[in-house]
Protein backbone atom coordinates (compact mmCIF):
# COMPACT_ATOMS: atom_id res chain seq x y z
CA UNK A 1 0.00 0.00 0.00
CA UNK A 2 3.21 2.65 -0.16
CA UNK A 3 2.82 5.16 -0.53
CA UNK A 4 0.03 5.85 1.55
CA UNK A 5 0.85 3.80 3.95
CA UNK A 6 4.39 2.62 5.34
CA UNK A 7 5.50 -1.10 4.49
CA UNK A 8 4.86 -1.77 8.74
CA UNK A 9 4.55 -0.14 11.80
CA UNK A 10 1.44 2.70 10.76
CA UNK A 11 -1.28 2.41 13.27
CA UNK A 12 -4.41 3.99 11.57
CA UNK A 13 -8.10 4.58 13.01
CA UNK A 14 -10.84 2.24 11.16
CA UNK A 15 -14.03 2.59 11.69
CA UNK A 16 -17.06 -0.30 11.36
CA UNK A 17 -19.93 1.61 10.95
CA UNK A 18 -20.04 2.69 6.71
CA UNK A 19 -19.93 -0.96 5.65
CA UNK A 20 -22.52 -1.69 7.21
CA UNK A 21 -25.14 1.07 6.27
CA UNK A 22 -23.62 0.94 2.78
CA UNK A 23 -21.52 4.33 3.02
CA UNK A 24 -18.32 2.67 1.14
CA UNK A 25 -17.78 3.79 -2.31
CA UNK A 26 -15.00 4.43 -4.78
CA UNK A 27 -11.56 5.89 -3.46
CA UNK A 28 -12.28 4.89 0.12
CA UNK A 29 -9.39 2.68 1.93
CA UNK A 30 -10.81 -0.25 3.53
CA UNK A 31 -9.97 -3.61 5.61
CA UNK A 32 -10.90 -6.73 3.73
CA UNK A 33 -10.86 -9.89 5.02
CA UNK A 34 -8.85 -11.98 2.87
CA UNK A 35 -10.65 -14.69 0.37
CA UNK A 36 -7.51 -16.43 0.62
CA UNK A 37 -6.93 -17.00 4.34
CA UNK A 38 -9.83 -15.67 5.89
CA UNK A 39 -7.58 -15.40 9.35
CA UNK A 40 -5.58 -12.48 7.46
CA UNK A 41 -7.15 -8.82 7.20
CA UNK A 42 -6.16 -7.04 4.58
CA UNK A 43 -5.89 -2.81 4.02
CA UNK A 44 -6.77 -1.62 0.32
CA UNK A 45 -8.58 0.91 -1.86
CA UNK A 46 -11.86 0.51 -3.44
CA UNK A 47 -11.76 0.93 -6.91
CA UNK A 48 -14.67 -0.07 -8.57
CA UNK A 49 -18.31 -1.00 -7.28
CA UNK A 50 -20.88 -3.48 -8.30
CA UNK A 51 -21.49 -2.79 -12.42
CA UNK A 52 -18.55 -0.73 -12.96
CA UNK A 53 -16.60 -1.72 -15.71
CA UNK A 54 -12.73 -2.22 -14.83
CA UNK A 55 -9.87 -2.54 -17.09
CA UNK A 56 -6.37 -3.40 -15.54
CA UNK A 57 -2.89 -4.71 -16.79
CA UNK A 58 -2.14 -8.60 -16.02
CA UNK A 59 1.04 -7.63 -17.90
CA UNK A 60 2.32 -4.63 -19.43
CA UNK A 61 1.26 -5.14 -22.73
CA UNK A 62 -1.76 -7.25 -22.09
CA UNK A 63 -4.70 -5.43 -20.70
CA UNK A 64 -8.26 -7.13 -19.58
CA UNK A 65 -11.69 -5.43 -19.00
CA UNK A 66 -14.17 -6.78 -16.59
CA UNK A 67 -17.44 -5.95 -15.00
CA UNK A 68 -17.92 -6.32 -11.27
CA UNK A 69 -20.59 -8.48 -10.17
CA UNK A 70 -23.64 -7.23 -8.20
CA UNK A 71 -22.94 -7.60 -4.47
CA UNK A 72 -19.18 -7.30 -4.90
CA UNK A 73 -16.39 -4.90 -5.12
CA UNK A 74 -13.03 -4.58 -7.33
CA UNK A 75 -10.13 -3.98 -4.90
CA UNK A 76 -6.33 -2.87 -5.39
CA UNK A 77 -3.27 -1.85 -3.50
CA UNK A 78 -1.68 1.44 -4.37
CA UNK A 79 1.30 0.00 -5.09
CA UNK A 80 0.56 -1.82 -8.23
CA UNK A 81 3.74 -3.38 -8.75
CA UNK A 82 3.58 -5.39 -4.99
CA UNK A 83 0.40 -5.76 -4.53
CA UNK A 84 -1.71 -9.02 -4.31
CA UNK A 85 -5.57 -7.78 -4.61
CA UNK A 86 -8.91 -7.81 -6.71
CA UNK A 87 -5.72 -7.91 -10.01
CA UNK A 88 -5.03 -11.55 -8.76
CA UNK A 89 -8.08 -12.79 -6.83
CA UNK A 90 -10.88 -11.25 -8.74
CA UNK A 91 -13.55 -9.07 -7.07
CA UNK A 92 -14.58 -9.29 -3.87
CA UNK A 93 -17.93 -9.53 -2.00
CA UNK A 94 -18.91 -6.96 -0.11
CA UNK A 95 -19.98 -8.90 2.67
CA UNK A 96 -16.21 -9.06 3.13
CA UNK A 97 -15.37 -5.77 3.90
CA UNK A 98 -14.61 -5.32 7.64
CA UNK A 99 -14.26 -1.68 8.17
CA UNK A 100 -13.05 2.30 6.68
CA UNK A 101 -9.84 3.57 7.39
CA UNK A 102 -9.78 7.26 7.67
CA UNK A 103 -7.32 8.51 9.91
CA UNK A 104 -3.62 7.33 10.65
CA UNK A 105 -2.49 8.12 14.43
CA UNK A 106 1.56 6.43 14.07
CA UNK A 107 3.72 7.80 12.88
CA UNK A 108 3.54 11.13 13.96
CA UNK A 109 4.97 12.52 10.97
CA UNK A 110 1.51 11.09 9.38
CA UNK A 111 -0.83 11.71 11.34
CA UNK A 112 -3.80 12.70 9.75
CA UNK A 113 -6.61 11.72 7.13
CA UNK A 114 -5.64 9.72 4.80
CA UNK A 115 -6.49 10.66 0.95
CA UNK A 116 -9.70 9.13 -0.24
CA UNK B 1 -40.65 12.56 41.95
CA UNK B 2 -40.61 8.60 43.22
CA UNK B 3 -42.03 7.33 39.50
CA UNK B 4 -39.61 9.58 37.50
CA UNK B 5 -36.15 8.13 39.26
CA UNK B 6 -38.12 4.74 39.40
CA UNK B 7 -38.64 5.00 35.48
CA UNK B 8 -34.76 6.18 35.36
CA UNK B 9 -33.93 2.85 36.64
CA UNK B 10 -35.58 1.19 34.98
CA UNK B 11 -34.52 2.40 31.46
CA UNK B 12 -30.73 2.00 32.64
CA UNK B 13 -31.06 -1.66 33.21
CA UNK B 14 -32.87 -2.18 30.31
CA UNK B 15 -30.01 -0.75 28.41
CA UNK B 16 -27.52 -2.27 30.32
CA UNK B 17 -29.23 -5.45 29.78
CA UNK B 18 -29.46 -4.64 25.62
CA UNK B 19 -26.12 -4.04 25.53
CA UNK B 20 -25.14 -7.43 27.31
CA UNK B 21 -27.37 -9.59 24.89
CA UNK B 22 -26.03 -7.60 21.98
CA UNK B 23 -22.28 -7.89 22.66
CA UNK B 24 -23.29 -12.20 23.56
CA UNK B 25 -25.23 -11.87 20.52
CA UNK B 26 -22.15 -10.98 18.21
CA UNK B 27 -19.45 -12.32 19.86
CA UNK B 28 -20.19 -15.46 21.64
CA UNK B 29 -23.99 -16.97 20.35
CA UNK B 30 -27.24 -15.99 19.22
CA UNK B 31 -30.57 -17.56 18.42
CA UNK B 32 -32.18 -17.04 14.85
CA UNK B 33 -34.82 -17.96 12.70
CA UNK B 34 -34.95 -20.57 9.85
CA UNK B 35 -36.66 -19.17 6.67
CA UNK B 36 -37.35 -21.07 3.88
CA UNK B 37 -38.06 -24.93 3.30
CA UNK B 38 -33.41 -24.81 1.50
CA UNK B 39 -32.93 -27.02 4.84
CA UNK B 40 -35.55 -29.01 4.55
CA UNK B 41 -36.19 -31.61 6.86
CA UNK B 42 -32.95 -30.72 8.80
CA UNK B 43 -35.09 -27.27 9.55
CA UNK B 44 -38.84 -26.47 8.25
CA UNK B 45 -39.46 -29.87 7.85
CA UNK B 46 -43.13 -29.15 6.96
CA UNK B 47 -43.56 -25.60 4.87
CA UNK B 48 -45.57 -24.22 7.72
CA UNK B 49 -45.17 -20.32 7.45
CA UNK B 50 -46.54 -19.58 11.26
CA UNK B 51 -43.69 -21.92 12.93
CA UNK B 52 -40.01 -21.18 11.81
CA UNK B 53 -37.41 -23.18 13.34
CA UNK B 54 -35.11 -21.57 16.03
CA UNK B 55 -31.99 -22.09 15.65
CA UNK B 56 -28.50 -21.31 17.50
CA UNK B 57 -25.94 -20.24 15.68
CA UNK B 58 -22.36 -20.28 17.54
CA UNK B 59 -19.32 -17.61 16.70
CA UNK B 60 -16.75 -18.85 18.94
CA UNK B 61 -15.20 -20.83 14.93
CA UNK B 62 -14.61 -17.10 13.45
CA UNK B 63 -11.30 -17.11 15.71
CA UNK B 64 -9.67 -19.71 13.96
CA UNK B 65 -11.85 -20.01 10.79
CA UNK B 66 -11.69 -24.22 11.15
CA UNK B 67 -14.91 -26.06 9.96
CA UNK B 68 -15.45 -29.55 9.17
CA UNK B 69 -17.46 -31.04 6.24
CA UNK B 70 -21.05 -31.02 7.23
CA UNK B 71 -21.10 -28.27 9.01
CA UNK B 72 -24.34 -25.72 8.59
CA UNK B 73 -23.44 -22.24 8.49
CA UNK B 74 -24.72 -18.86 8.67
CA UNK B 75 -23.18 -16.35 5.57
CA UNK B 76 -22.99 -13.44 4.16
CA UNK B 77 -25.01 -13.89 0.80
CA UNK B 78 -21.99 -13.00 -2.06
CA UNK B 79 -24.47 -10.88 -3.85
CA UNK B 80 -26.05 -9.20 -1.39
CA UNK B 81 -24.21 -8.67 2.31
CA UNK B 82 -27.13 -7.54 3.62
CA UNK B 83 -29.16 -11.24 3.13
CA UNK B 84 -28.07 -14.18 5.41
CA UNK B 85 -28.31 -17.96 4.35
CA UNK B 86 -28.00 -20.85 5.95
CA UNK B 87 -26.62 -23.76 4.42
CA UNK B 88 -24.50 -26.71 4.70
CA UNK B 89 -20.26 -27.64 3.86
CA UNK B 90 -20.19 -29.73 1.47
CA UNK B 91 -16.64 -29.26 0.60
CA UNK B 92 -13.58 -27.48 2.49
CA UNK B 93 -10.25 -25.83 0.45
CA UNK B 94 -8.64 -28.16 -1.50
CA UNK B 95 -11.56 -30.96 -2.18
CA UNK B 96 -12.54 -31.74 -5.30
CA UNK B 97 -16.52 -32.04 -5.13
CA UNK B 98 -18.64 -33.45 -7.81
CA UNK B 99 -21.28 -31.56 -9.65
CA UNK B 100 -23.60 -31.66 -12.48
CA UNK B 101 -23.64 -28.89 -14.34
CA UNK B 102 -25.89 -28.60 -17.57
CA UNK B 103 -26.64 -32.53 -17.26
CA UNK B 104 -22.90 -33.41 -17.56
CA UNK B 105 -20.50 -34.34 -14.41
CA UNK B 106 -18.08 -31.96 -13.80
CA UNK B 107 -15.34 -32.11 -11.21
CA UNK B 108 -14.30 -28.61 -9.18
CA UNK B 109 -11.46 -27.64 -6.95
CA UNK B 110 -12.44 -25.55 -3.92
CA UNK B 111 -10.27 -22.79 -3.93
CA UNK B 112 -7.76 -21.64 -0.92
CA UNK B 113 -9.51 -19.78 1.83
CA UNK B 114 -13.27 -20.98 0.08
CA UNK B 115 -15.83 -23.22 0.52
CA UNK B 116 -18.71 -25.17 -0.81
CA UNK B 117 -21.96 -25.03 0.15
CA UNK B 118 -25.30 -26.54 -0.44
CA UNK B 119 -29.02 -26.81 0.87
CA UNK B 120 -30.40 -29.75 2.20
CA UNK B 121 -33.18 -30.00 0.29
CA UNK B 122 -31.62 -29.60 -3.41
CA UNK B 123 -34.49 -29.26 -5.25
CA UNK B 124 -35.20 -25.39 -3.92
CA UNK B 125 -32.00 -24.27 -2.63
CA UNK B 126 -29.81 -21.13 -3.69
CA UNK B 127 -26.38 -22.52 -2.87
CA UNK B 128 -22.97 -23.13 -4.55
CA UNK B 129 -24.63 -24.67 -7.05
CA UNK B 130 -25.17 -21.58 -8.88
CA UNK B 131 -23.15 -19.12 -7.30
CA UNK B 132 -20.10 -20.86 -7.03
CA UNK B 133 -17.51 -21.38 -3.74
CA UNK B 134 -18.19 -18.50 -1.41
CA UNK B 135 -15.04 -17.12 0.72
CA UNK B 136 -14.72 -18.58 4.33
CA UNK B 137 -14.72 -15.19 5.37
CA UNK B 138 -18.32 -14.65 4.76
CA UNK B 139 -19.05 -17.15 7.10
CA UNK B 140 -20.93 -15.43 10.49
CA UNK B 141 -21.66 -18.43 12.60
CA UNK B 142 -22.22 -22.55 13.00
CA UNK B 143 -25.69 -23.82 13.67
CA UNK B 144 -24.98 -25.96 16.33
CA UNK B 145 -28.52 -26.65 17.69
CA UNK B 146 -32.48 -26.77 17.76
CA UNK B 147 -34.08 -24.77 19.97
CA UNK B 148 -37.95 -24.29 18.74
CA UNK B 149 -40.10 -26.28 18.34
CA UNK B 150 -39.54 -28.25 21.67
CA UNK B 151 -40.52 -31.21 20.20
CA UNK B 152 -37.27 -31.27 17.98
CA UNK B 153 -34.52 -29.74 20.16
CA UNK B 154 -31.61 -31.33 19.46
CA UNK B 155 -28.17 -31.23 18.53
CA UNK B 156 -27.27 -30.39 14.50
CA UNK B 157 -25.75 -33.32 12.96
CA UNK B 158 -22.77 -33.77 10.84
CA UNK B 159 -23.87 -35.19 7.62
CA UNK B 160 -22.97 -35.07 3.92
CA UNK B 161 -22.41 -36.49 0.58
CA UNK B 162 -19.15 -38.52 1.17
CA UNK B 163 -19.36 -39.32 -2.41
CA UNK B 164 -19.07 -36.63 -4.54
CA UNK B 165 -16.27 -34.97 -2.40
CA UNK B 166 -12.68 -35.80 -2.58
CA UNK B 167 -9.94 -34.65 0.14
CA UNK B 168 -6.30 -35.44 -1.32
CA UNK B 169 -4.43 -33.63 2.16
Amino acid sequence: MLPTLNLTGDVVLAEHVSHRIGKVGRGDLVLVRSPVDPRRILTKRVVGMEGDTVCFYVDPMYSQTTVVPKGHVWIQGDNTYASSDSRHFGPLPYGLIQGKVFFRVWPPDGFGTLEQ
Amino acid sequence: MATQSLLWNSVKKFLACGLIGLTISDRYASIVPVRGASMSPTFNPQARNFTDDYVLVEKFCLKKYEFSHGDVVVFCSPSNHKEKHIKRIIALPGDWIGTSHNSHDDVLKVPKGHCWVEGDNSASSMDSRSFGPIPLGLVKGRVTHVVWPPQRIGLVERVFPQERVSSFK
